[in-house]
């Protein structure tokens, strides 16, 4: 018996929950994610697909099946993102894969990207400011300054997987041109990870203190609004505060999800909401960040 | 004085690939050859940290590294930091705040400031000292036309921060030889 599990058609962040809710429905049997009629994914589409399946062999389910777009051009999109080449260590994938090295695309400025330890937030940084630094500052307007605090915004939720979800996770980024939702390009970052997700991760110190209102999105204002961690030393959780002063001085979007819960930090231009709960179950963390090219600065 | 290039420490203690200060375990490893080297060089007083080849800080490794060092060090070693710039006192300043510290910092233009919280007047009485020399309570009150109550009371907050130095009844804001 299979279940399936079908990926929206324009996979991304507002169509995120649709695809959470399938991925959480009863029942049993190996998983089929159908994404053959997928006509675009975002990167936090793609690493959303990728935790899901990372999930369930995690957790010692068979592994799942995953049919690719059937539009060649979207199939052959998402290889050279780097997704077929990570979604293979996960999925039994059916469909034709292409076989494409490297991103030959400009808008793809980091393929999904492995994290799992330190080192690998060190290559994401160095590829970062290597290969993206010029096109976010030249082809995007991105002021100098936005650039380097862009690397630094993406370590600590790269750092965010590596210190908190006991499991791996991934990275990527991808510059857009949002004409009609926005008028101008984006740089969209997505972290994503199968691990423990806020909750559980803030479990110990923090769940007395909220007592009944202990849930994912206390869990989230512990740690976004107030800037709690799980380790006593003061010194710790600042990275997210961080990266919500970045995203707020650029006029920048950061929204997490966790458990069943998503917090939200709005700009002008975005109309999401600022606090979902009873949202359908999905592990781990997926944080997505939004920065709009040629803002004045706040 | 003992000056520290952090780039040649983390080529040293994390990897010789690197140049950007990122991540926990890349500031812990570097905090511990600065020490290392504090250590071997224990009579001096004074310890010069140089971002001058640092291409970017995020704020868990400014914590390991700037942080835990001046909480470790305490009075007993001055710490300045040289070849700041904008996007390090980014990860800088919260770190700072969050443990109520501040240090001394010249860009690297060479303008010398404090980075961290501290009152405004301790702010330009510190830009005074730095500006003009060293200078005793009295004429720092002098020439700012303030009390020299106020004076003190921000000369021993800029001592006990370590962003000052007192000799002999005269203040003289921390700055590279």
């Amino acid at each position: 018996m299979t279940r399936i599990v079908e990926v929206p058609t324009q996979f991304d962040d507002r169509t995120f929950d649709q695809f959470a809710r399938a991925y959480s429905a009863e029942g049993s049997g190996r998983v089929l994610f159908d994404a053959h009629a997928a006509q675009w994914a975002s990167p936090f589409g793609l690493l959303g697909l990728l935790t899901a399946g990372q999930s369930i062999v995690e957790q010692g389910g068979e592994r799942p099946l995953l049919t690719l777009p059937t539009d060649r051009d979207v199939t052959h999109y998402w290889a050279r993102a780097g997704f077929v080449r990570q979604a293979e260590l996960y999925f039994e994938i059916h469909g034709k894969a292409p076989r494409s090295a490297g991103s030959g695309e400009s808008n793809v400025l980091l393929e999904v990207t492995p994290v799992r330890g330190a080192d690998d937030v060190h290559e994401v940084v160095h590829h970062i400011q290597e290969r993206a630094a010029a096109i976010l500052t030249h082809e995007l307007g991105l002021d100098p300054a936005a650039t380097m605090g862009f690397g630094m915004a993406l370590s600590e939720a790269c750092q965010n997987i590596v210190e908190h979800a006991g499991t791996g996770g991934w990275v990527a980024v991808q510059t857009y041109s949002w004409r009609r939702r926005l008028g101008r390009r984006v740089v969209v970052i997505a972290v994503c990870d199968a691990g423990v997700g806020f909750r559980r991760s803030l479990e110990a110190t923090q769940a007395k203190r909220f007592g009944d209102r202990w849930s994912d999105a206390a869990a989230l204002e512990a740690a976004l609004i107030q800037g709690v961690s799980r380790f006593r030393d003061p010194g710790r959780g600042q990275g997210l505060a961080g990266i919500r002063r970045y995203l707020n001085r650029w006029t920048g979007k950061l929204a997490v999800r966790s458990g069943t819960a998503r917090m939200a930090m709005i700009p002008p231009w975005d109309d999401d909401l600022p606090l979902a709960e009873r949202l359908p179950p999905f592990p781990g963390t997926q944080v997505l960040m939004i920065v709009p090219a040629g803002t004045e600065q706040q | 004085m003992t000056r520290i290039d952090l780039v040649d420490v983390l080529r040293s203690t994390v990897s010789a690939m690197y140049g950007d200060l990122v991540t926990r375990r890349t500031g812990q490893a570097v905090r511990g050859g600065v020490e290392a080297l504090l250590r071997a060089n224990g009579e001096d007083d004074v310890a010069i940290l140089d971002f001058g080849t640092v291409r970017l800080l995020d704020m868990s490794c400014a914590d390991e590294i700037i942080g835990k060092l001046l909480l470790s060090q305490g009075p007993a070693r001055h710490v300045m930091l040289v070849g700041v710039h904008a996007a390090h006192e980014d990860a800088l300043l919260p770190v700072l705040e969050r443990h109520r510290l501040a240090v001394a910092a010249q860009d690297r233009s060479g303008t010398l400031k404090i980075l961290g919280i501290l009152p405004e007047s301790a702010h330009r009485i510190f830009q005074a000292l730095a500006d003009a020399g060293p200078a005793d309570p009295g004429q720092v009150a002098e020439r700012l036309s303030v009390s020299p109550e106020e004076v003190r009371t921000a000369l021993d907050l800029l001592c006990k921060q370590g962003v000052v130095l007192e000799r002999d009844g005269h203040y003289q804001a921390l700055r590279c030889a």
